[in-house]
């Protein structure tokens, strides 16, 4: 994949890049908005991590101009403003995910990596398929190995997740916020324990474990 | 900055006495002015009805005897220096009788009226400017080209109106003078009070928070301002005592994991051919640190909760939704901790609030009560509509509670009461929850669980958060 970071802060671009191309991707860089609004016309990107608060453009605003010329290129903003308002304003400005700093590296990586995955047109599948497990999107059914196994709705909702990003590790918070729209750490493992329940049902009956744990970033299901 | 003038003179209370002076000095010249349209008008109004009456008498005699009539009338009733003045003209011009000695020196009006002076010295003298005297009348004309005059003398009502005027003048004129003087006083007390406290702000702005005003307990404005002074500055010194008691906890309840992580990566440095130990080290420090963010968000959240800075998203909703929510959400983790979890939802409800928040402070709780109690146990949620008509979200559970004389302190930031320091937490939690639902209008009540439940479990705590039910809808 190829990955632009629009980062003022030399350091902590230095670190994503590295921690990317260690990933097998391809990343550049640029220093502040203008640059990147500049690298990003020019050359095609799976994705923009961009910084909110910068010198010259501020990432807001460089999003909504790459926006505005109809550049649909999913665009993750890093930021320090952590509140819900501060995520609207990124959503709106035309972000598609928003990371708030600090954060761990895994955090972002599975970000970047879901956010790629995104522009498959995937909005008119209506069946997921990862190895014998299949979920039928319209009679919201769930089967494994020709096996029919009843979920329950949060449950359903929180293996479609997973299943949508099959093959890439999708972190604790992430599941927090998509599954559950939470923005809040809680304190005991909430969501160890709903994976751990899904896991009863979809893997325990059965020979091959397809939901893996992945150790200090969260979890992965593949075949 | 300039000095220009006093002080006292640049002072509201004397700017304020300037304007009522002035205002004065304009009422009292209105008070004149009808004074003297009153008495003066009306002295002079008798004076020329005197006149006419003795006009409408002469003119009689023309009538009856024409103009030798006229003479003899005038002759009579001067003969003996009496009290009007005439003066009878033929048509060349020529005085024909009277005793008005010389011309009248002024223009009659319209109606013939004039106000004039002539002089009458005392007898046998030569006369001079100051027995110059006022006298008022009217000219008619009468029949066959004859001018008629007739007149009074109004001298000493004219000066007597003239010193009535005077005095009026002359008080008016004392009393803006002693209100200026009054003003000059009373706002130099004025600012010598102000001073004061003025005194005070510049020594507290200079760092002394110790100091007050000193009040003098008349009850007045200066007073009351004292007083309000005085309880601010005790506020702010309550807000700095805490902030700094805030940062003191900080400090400590940052640095033990941050001398933990310290203690780590230095021997995960030292084990150098141990690998598995040297990422184990690691893995510990990441978690430290995500412990110290942890602290630190909460500490930011609450920060913004108690500056007011969260009210954006507050909108009406349904409350049994977030308590589903939060039942479907912990249900598992109670089974897991060996708790046995019940939840009782009202339905219908409807309350103002945001959610993000509501289903913090809820999750808050309930991971309380996961936390501290032993496996075994039972955990409620409860949403339901009291008595008092409020919306209540309510954890009960059959841990060891917290004793009444720490349910107070247990909101407090950084309180964590001892047998709880060994489990991991922030000391920030029942804060936040409280902090939440002041936002929301709300209140947070800690009490006893539902008692001893079997050996070893027990009194159990129930935190409730109450709410305003939404005002109806106007349809």
């Amino acid at each position: 994949m190829r990955i632009l970071i629009v980062e003022d802060d030399r350091e902590a671009a230095s670190y994503i890049r590295k921690g990317l191309r260690e990933s097998g991707h391809v990343v550049d860089h640029a220093g502040d908005g203008e640059e990147g609004l500049e690298m990003a016309r020019a050359a095609e990107y799976d994705v923009l991590v961009v910084d909110r608060m910068m010198p010259r453009m501020d990432g807001l605003a460089m999003v909504e101009t790459l926006r505005g010329e109809e550049d649909r290129t999913p665009v993750l903003i890093l930021s320090a403003l952590g509140e819900v308002d501060n995520r609207v304003e990124g959503l709106k400005a035309g972000g598609d995910d928003y990371l708030v700093k600090p954060y761990a590296f895994a955090e972002l990586l599975a970000r970047v990596e879901a956010l790629a995955r995104r522009r498959d047109p995937d909005a008119v599948r209506t069946k997921l398929v990862v190895g014998d497990l299949e979920m039928d999107l319209l009679a919201r059914t769930v089967m494994r190995d020709e096996e029919d196994i009843l979920l329950q709705p949060r449950e359903f909702r929180l293996l479609e997740f997973l299943m949508k990003h099959s093959g890439q590790v999708v972190t604790r918070t992430m599941l927090l916020e998509k599954v559950w729209d939470y923005h809040f750490d809680p304190q005991t493992n909430v969501i160890d324990v709903h994976i751990s329940r899904l896991r009863s049902k979809i893997d325990k009956p059965f020979a091959r474990p397809l939901l893996h744990t992945v150790r200090g970033a969260g979890y992965r299901l593949q075949s | 900055m300039t000095q220009r003038w006093p002080a006292f003179l640049r002072t509201t209370a004397f700017r304020q006495t300037l304007l009522s002076a002035a205002m004065f000095a304009v009422s009292s010249f209105l008070i004149l002015a009808f004074v003297y349209a009153a008495s003066a008008g009306l002295t002079l109004r008798r004076a020329d009805e005197a006149v006419n009456e003795e006009i409408a008498a002469v003119e009689a005699r023309f009538e009856a005897g024409g103009i030798t009539a006229v003479n003899r009338y005038i002759l009579q009733r001067t003969v003996g220096g009496g009290e009007y003045f005439y003066a009878l003209t033929q048509p060349s011009g020529r005085r024909l009788s009277g005793n008005l000695s010389g011309q009248i020196n002024a223009q009659p009006d319209e109606e013939g009226r004039v106000q004039f002076t002539y002089r009458r010295p005392p007898a046998g003298e030569v006369s001079t400017e100051k027995d110059e005297r006022t006298g008022r009348g009217r000219i008619v004309p009468l029949a066959s080209g004859y001018s008629l005059f007739v007149g009074l003398d109004v001298h000493d009502e004219i000066r007597l109106i003239g010193r009535i005027t005077n005095t009026i003048l002359a008080a008016s004129g004392l009393a803006v003078a002693l209100g200026i003087a009054a003003g000059i006083f009373v706002s130099r007390r004025f600012v010598r009070r102000l001073d004061k406290i003025n005194k005070v702000a510049r020594g507290v702005k200079a760092g002394d928070l110790q100091r007050r005003v000193e009040r003098n307990y008349t009850g007045d404005e200066l007073d009351e301002l004292s007083g309000n002074f005085n309880g601010m500055l005790d506020r702010v010194e309550e807000l700095m005592h805490r902030m700094r008691q805030t940062g003191d906890s900080i400090a400590h309840d940052l640095r033990s994991p941050l001398t933990r992580m310290r203690n780590r990566l230095e021997q995960a440095l030292m084990e150098e051919g141990n690998l598995e130990t040297r990422e184990l080290a690691l893995e510990r420090a990441i978690a430290d640190t995500d412990e110290l963010l942890g602290v630190f968000n909460a500490i930011l959240s609450l920060s913004r909760l108690e500056a007011g800075e969260s009210r954006a998203s507050i909108v009406r909703l349904d409350p049994s939704e977030i308590a589903a929510d939060m039942a479907e959400l912990y249900e598992p983790v109670c089974e897991e901790s060996e708790l046995e979890f019940s939840s009782e939802i009202e339905g219908g409800l409807e309350m103002i609030g945001d959610r993000g928040l509501l289903s913090q402070a809820v999750a808050n709780l309930l991971d309380n009560a996961v936390k501290y109690t032993p496996a075994g146990g039972a955990v409620a949620l409860r949403l339901r509509r009291t008595a008092g008509g409020d919306v209540e979200f309510s954890v009960t559970d059959t841990g060891p509670g917290i004793p009444p004389e720490d349910r107070m302190r247990v909101t407090q930031r950084f309180v964590r009461l001892d047998n709880s320091r060994t489990l991991p937490g922030s000391g920030l939690g029942l804060s936040l929850v409280q902090a939440i639902t002041e936002v929301m209008n709300g209140r947070f009540e800690l009490a006893e669980g539902p008692g001893l439940v079997d050996a070893g479990h027990g009194p159990g705590l129930r935190a409730a958060l109450c709410f305003p039910l939404a005002p109806e809808p106007v349809s």
